[in-house]
């Protein structure tokens, strides 16, 4: 029996493979125009070099850019939409804001790039009223039905549906696609009171919307992975790693792919997380940097944080699917330094990407990124980069940042060096405090993981900027968003509105509270009854999504037991004061306390990766492991002869003291002065001022 | 204190970390306030001072109160409770007359002490629902300054740490939504204390005088960088003038508006002189917390514009330093005491729209045809049946000229405004109201160009019980221009009636106090923009789109863009476009 993750990202396809035998990993390039043909190759040479035959393999778990993709390049389905008449711009009017307040020239993404051009916006005759969801006007189906005679005409394929007040009362919504089936029997249909069951209609409509923009594509790419997976002879079953985390099936993410829009990042926040809980650490930071863009997270008590839905764009487009809380900045090894105007010095966000990339690719860029940095300050060593797959010109990185930013501003070369890399940490931290500190956070209760392959040249520096506790650096830096797919549960989530005071409820109102957990939990257990789950291994989380009455804003709190009850109400109401507190500083009082959405959240245990432990090792095992020794300049300015360890060769237990550098393919760990790194019982590092 | 010059590297470090507080300060305003124009809206500024009142650093939240919060801290200096400050202390102030941008906007003020000594001051604005004032919500008609409620001046709500409890009881007497006005207080206060506290461990960490050194770095920076693109433009005076439609109560009395660009090498004069005299209703611009950010906003968009510069100026005093403003006392743009001031919008956003109209000989490529440059501003209030109030306010869009390069965006808050709208949903869930439209215009085309201005927005909110309603807009009579060969905007217009039939009553575009009775309706029409360029030269695809679209009849696209459409097949006849659009141009 084997388990193999697989993560696409832009360059690269990484895999994993956990079998009796071992674990191994591979890596081959991405193709971008169909991610399944480096999927489906990466697996069939993962199995060779494992040793096993493909038919051993019984889950393959994905994370993928599919999704995420057709936002970025704008290339989904050409969407038809039938909403409530008077209510046809929703979509188009958004919630008014500009994305900018100092311009005339800015642009406006859902109106420059509609998820649903207005021309297939449909107006329908229907109404239902609040606060009780009676319908005043019966939906006219004639409406409908013409509605889907101009999309035939168009050769309109992907149809969403988004009524006000759906979320109570969804049956136009339900009627409406089935007559959309009826008149293209083979038309992918989306319904807000489906894709997102909630309160404010842009977000809803605009979260259906995009399930219906990106849904064909997806779906056909997730079908036709699956058939290939079976065409090439492997039993395994395909999951795919949505943005809370979770995995699901196949099935469930083709129906509602807005789940899967960050696939791609959760899985190193997963991946780090299983491998702090083996160093016995729950409270960490993350940050996985790559070429472009740094992802931020923060983990506290071994709990992966879900964004406030509220927050959740895509491109531009409010999406309410529940996301792993994570923030990307443009902060990466690719990040460009520049000097402008005014004199004003800068890193980043434009990056030079993979082409031409940094100067030292020697590929036409001249303009300096980080890793120019780093090469100029002797910490990436041009003739080991990946390896030495790919080797660097030093000269190139020197010129770069000698010709743009050290003669104008009249320092020198390595002075330069070192304000590029103090400002792209500085960039880092600023997110990293803002995505723990301002949010109640100590950081000095935290260990910073730092991954991605340019993530360890940076955690130290991360680290002391945020005061943060320590450094952990996973055993594969690389490819940590590839293990954290075998570390992933099922997971499916379930939510509606359901607004009650909970100081003044009553046992009625709380019967009706508790009678949508009960629709919502049987729901989740129609989706966990098509994966086969026994009933004792399934987990419900009954979660209340509370705020003060008036507030814009909910916070989430459990719901002890998963039924609201007399006893149980006053827990969740301080429950809401202490979040709201530590979020805030502050409570107000118990008469304002408001029920708003009620989520289940449906999960069954799946088998975790499992770590082996790193032999014993000696303190000889670090003379042993050197490579050759260099010069390095370090953050403090300090210039030191530096020892390069093979990071592969150091056993459990042994520490090695700054200045040092430890490589392993992929990756490079920058351990400064007055540093020590430790290798923990499964091969992570840890990292503390001696 | 010694000035220590910062390196670029270091400078930019304290950049980050200034800008960090004042984002951190203004979202615990939002997501911790009770009333929608806070909450939803983000009606609200928060930053960060020095001992001088200079801006250090200010959250992107909405324009207006940008730049305003020096205003309040210079009219707090002259009415300041016990003369002086005192570590703990917390200060309200709103009062026109001592430098507030307008009654509603209440600052909080909290001091930052520093070993010791004064240092700075870490302060928001947020716009209140009711603070008392002679109607529910908004006030136009009103005879003076008095009218608009409770006007605090260098008022103490704490003092050494200590609660003034007489004084938040006051408070909690005289409004109307009590209960939303202290809590956001509460929560104004809440967001000050924060950027004290973040601003004493940036003090801690780097240092007093590096700090202070890097601020005014940081200041000197944003003044040299809109320096450089003031230099760029050819001294001289440029000039443009229009009218607002009223003063809210004497109808049909238009008001001259004139608006004179000086240039004068690297600096900039907003020479207001010859725009109408003060008027008798709350129609008024308070100079200093409104008519002066008003005009600071017009350059930071004209000639600092984020979206097309490569790199950001930070949102500091500098950016304020280049721009002087002349507004003759007596004015509607600098009103004597005790001239009423609270509805002071729609004169800053038109000022704007005329500077933009005034450079567009020396910038064509920068600025836009005229915008809505209005803005709706609706106050719904009624009494619940155990005697208290409900009040809800409400901001509607507007659209943009056509631009240089683009159309003119579509249905968004216009210039000065930066607003988020209400849920529908939301809102009928929890007050006596619901919306029967909110859509696009399609009674009117917005301004035809090669590109269009924008389309404005409809949005009929229905009243279920008997209540107030109070309506701030303009340009019902004044259309918004279209530039180089575009074509005029539309008017906006507001409608009331009732859903069970009779008369439809055509508002003006600001009235006070109106009783209204339960089903009656108030449907908004903003204005849209003018066009960019001629018609003529508009793309024929984009033409046939937004004929698709329904943004242009088939009609306007033959008589004026000049393209021939067939709209069975949905494409273009290029060949006949050509042949007809020869022939317009020869007509």
């Amino acid at each position: 029996m084997a388990r193999i993750g697989v993560d696409v990202g832009g360059t690269n396809t990484d895999l994993i493979l956990e079998c009796d035998k071992g674990i191994f990993f591979h890596k081959v390039p991405s193709t971008p125009k169909d991610q399944s043909i480096a999927v489906i190759r990466g697996v069939q040479e993962i199995c060779d070099i494992a040793g096993i035959a493909k038919e051993a393999v019984s889950l393959i778990a994905h994370g993928t850019t599919v999704a995420t993709n057709i936002t970025i390049e704008h290339n989904g389905a050409e969407v038809g939409m039938l909403t409530t008449k008077g209510f046809r711009d929703i979509l188009h009017i958004g919630r008014h804001k500009r994305p900018h307040n100092f311009s005339l020239h800015f642009d406006v993404p859902w109106q420059s790039n509609p998820l649903v051009k207005r021309r297939n916006r449909i107006a329908i005759s229907e109404r239902i009223l609040p606060p009780t969801g009676e319908v005043s006007v019966a939906m006219d189906e004639a409406e409908v039905r013409a509605a889907c005679a101009l999309f035939r005409k168009r050769g309109i394929k992907s149809v969403c549906v988004g009524f006000l007040f759906s979320f109570l009362n969804d049956a136009h919504e339900k009627r409406a696609r089935e007559i959309v089936l009826e008149e293209i029997p083979d038309a992918y249909v989306s319904i807000s009171s489906e894709v997102a069951n909630v309160i404010r209609e842009y977000e809803r409509f605009s979260t259906v919307a995009m399930n219906a923009y990106v849904g064909p594509k997806s779906a056909l790419y997730l079908r036709n992975l699956e058939e290939k997976v079976q065409a090439a002879g492997i039993p395994a079953k395909l999951r795919v790693i949505q943005s809370n985390g979770g995995i699901s099936t196949i099935d469930g993410c083709a129906k509602k792919p807005v789940g899967i829009l960050l696939s791609g990042p959760a899985g190193g926040v997963i991946g780090a997380l299983a491998e702090a809980r083996l160093a016995g650490i729950e409270n960490i930071l993350t940050n996985d940097i790559g070429g472009t863009s740094a992802d931020i997270s923060t983990i506290a008590g071994g709990r992966i944080r879900i964004k406030n839905p509220r927050d959740t764009l895509v491109s531009g487009h409010a999406v309410m699917a529940p996301m792993i809380d994570l923030e990307t900045i443009g902060a990466g090894g690719g990040s460009i330094a520049y000097l402008d105007a005014a004199g004003g010095f800068h890193v980043g966000p434009r990056s030079a990407g993979s082409e031409p990339g940094p100067a030292c690719y020697g590929r036409g860029g001249t303009e300096p990124t980080v890793t120019d940095a780093q090469v100029v300050l002797g910490r990436m060593d041009a003739d080991k980069f990946l390896g030495g797959d790919l080797p660097l010109d030093p000269a190139l990185s020197h010129k770069a940042i000698k010709d743009k930013i050290a003669d104008p501003m009249g320092i020198s070369v390595t002075e330069a060096a070192l304000g590029i890399i103090k400002v792209v940490n500085n960039n880092m931290a600023l997110t990293m405090r803002a995505n723990s500190v301002a949010r109640g956070y100590d950081p000095r209760e935290f260990s910073l993981m730092p991954f991605g392959g340019a993530g360890p040249f940076h955690g130290v520096a991360l680290a002391e900027l945020v005061s943060a506790k320590d450094v952990l650096v996973p055993l594969a830096p690389g490819i940590t968003a590839a293990m954290g797919l075998l570390c992933t549960n099922l997971q499916y989530e379930h939510i509606r509105s359901v607004i009650t005071n909970l100081f003044t409820a009553t046992q009625a109102q709380m019967d009706k509270v508790n009678a949508v957990i009960e629709t919502l939990v049987a729901a989740g257990n129609v989706d966990l009854d098509a994966d086969a789950i026994p009933a004792p291994d399934r987990r419900f989380e009954v979660i209340a999504e509370v705020r003060y009455h008036g507030q814009g804003f909910e916070l989430r709190v459990p719901i002890p037991g998963g039924t609201l009850t007399e006893a149980n109400r006053t827990e969740v109401i301080a429950a809401f004061h202490a979040r709201h507190t530590a979020d805030y500083g502050y409570a107000f009082d118990d008469a304002l306390v408001e029920l708003y959405n009620i989520r289940v959240i449906a999960t069954a245990a799946a088998p975790h990766l499992q770590l082996p432990a790193v032999p014993k090792g000696t303190q000889a095992d670090v003379p042993a492991s050197l490579l050759y020794t260099r010069e390095t300049v370090f953050d403090d300015g300090s210039t030191h002869q530096t020892p390069r360890y093979d990071r592969t060769k150091l056993g459990a237990g042994v520490t090695v003291d700054g200045p040092a550098i430890l490589i392993q393919h992929n990756s490079t760990t920058l351990l400064p002065p007055t540093y020590r790194a430790e290798v923990l019982t499964y091969g992570s590092l840890r990292i503390a001022k001696i | 204190m010694t000035r220590t010059k910062v390196d670029p590297i270091t400078l930019q470090v304290i950049r980050g970390a200034m800008e960090t507080i004042a984002e951190e300060m203004a979202h615990v305003l939002f997501r911790m306030s009770f009333s929608s124009i806070i909450r939803e809206s983000e009606d609200l500024g928060a930053g960060l001072f020095d001992r001088d009142f200079n801006t250090l650093c200010e959250s992107e939240s909405t324009p207006m109160h940008i730049g305003s919060i020096p205003g309040y801290l210079n009219g707090i200096r002259e009415s300041l409770d016990d003369g002086q400050w005192f570590d703990g202390d917390v200060v309200v102030h709103n009062h026109p007359y001592f430098g507030s941008s307008h009654t509603p906007d209440l600052a909080i003020v909290i001091p930052i002490f520093h070993d010791g000594e004064l240092v700075g001051y870490s302060a928001n604005t947020a716009h209140h629902i009711d603070i008392g004032a002679a109607t529910p919500g908004l006030i136009i008609d009103v005879p003076d300054v008095y009218a608009e409620g409770m006007l605090f001046a260098g008022t103490k709500l704490y003092r050494k740490g200590e609660r003034n409890d007489t004084m938040w009881n006051y408070i909690r007497r005289n409004s109307r939504a009590a209960r939303q006005l202290v809590d956001d207080i509460e929560a104004q206060i809440a967001s000050a204390r924060l950027g004290v506290k973040r601003f004493k461990e940036l003090l801690d960490r780097y240092g007093k005088d590096l700090v202070f050194s890097a601020c005014n770095q940081l200041m000197d920076y944003s003044e040299t960088m809109l320096r450089q693109r003031i230099s760029a433009i050819p001294n001289g005076e440029y000039r443009a003038e229009g009218w607002l439609d009223d003063d809210g109560r004497n109808r049909g009395q238009r008001l001259p508006v004139k608006v004179c660009v000086r240039v004068i090498d690297d600096r900039i004069e907003v020479d207001l002189t010859g725009s109408a005299p003060q008027t008798p209703t709350a129609y008024n611009v308070p100079f200093e917390g409104s008519t002066k950010v008003a005009a600071f906003a017009a350059f930071r968009k004209l000639l600092l514009d984020t979206a097309t510069s490569p790199t950001r100026v930070p949102s500091n005093q500098g950016s304020f330093r280049p721009i002087s403003v002349i507004a003759p006392l007596g004015t509607i743009f600098n009103p004597k005491a005790p001239a009423a001031a609270e509805a002071r919008f729609t004169q800053c956003n038109f000022m704007i729209d005329l500077i933009l109209k005034a450079m567009a000989p020396v910038l064509p490529d920068e600025i836009i045809a005229g915008s809505s440059a209005s803005i709706s501003f609706a106050s719904y209030a009624g009494v619940k049946p155990d005697g208290n109030y409900w009040v809800f306010l409400e901001v509607n869009e507007g659209a943009y000229g056509g631009r240089p390069r683009s159309d003119g965006p579509d249905a968004i808050d216009n210039l000065m405004a930066n607003t988020r709208n209400n849920p529908l949903e939301d809102l009928a869930m929890h007050i006596p109201m619901i919306c029967d439209r909110y859509e696009l215009r399609d009674d009117v085309a917005p301004g035809a160009g090669r590109f269009r201005g924008g389309i404005g927005v409809v949005k009929a909110q229905r009243i279920l019980t008997d209540g107030i309603i109070t309506h701030e807009s303009e340009r019902h009579t004044n259309v918004p221009w279209g530039i180089f060969g575009g074509k005029s905007g539309a008017l906006g217009k507001c409608d009331i009636y009732n859903i069970a039939g009779g008369e439809v009553r055509e508002m003006p575009s600001k009235f006070h106090g109106l009783a209204v009775k339960a089903n009656d309706v108030m449907a908004y029409y903003s204005p849209c923009g003018g066009g960019y360029g001629s018609p003529l030269e508009r793309d024929p695809k984009k033409v046939l789109d937004d004929v698709l679209d329904g943004f242009c009849s088939a009609e306007d696209a033959a008589d004026v863009y000049g393209v021939v459409l067939d709209l069975e097949a949905e494409t273009v006849d290029l060949a006949a476009t050509e042949k007809r659009r020869l022939q317009i141009e020869a007509a």
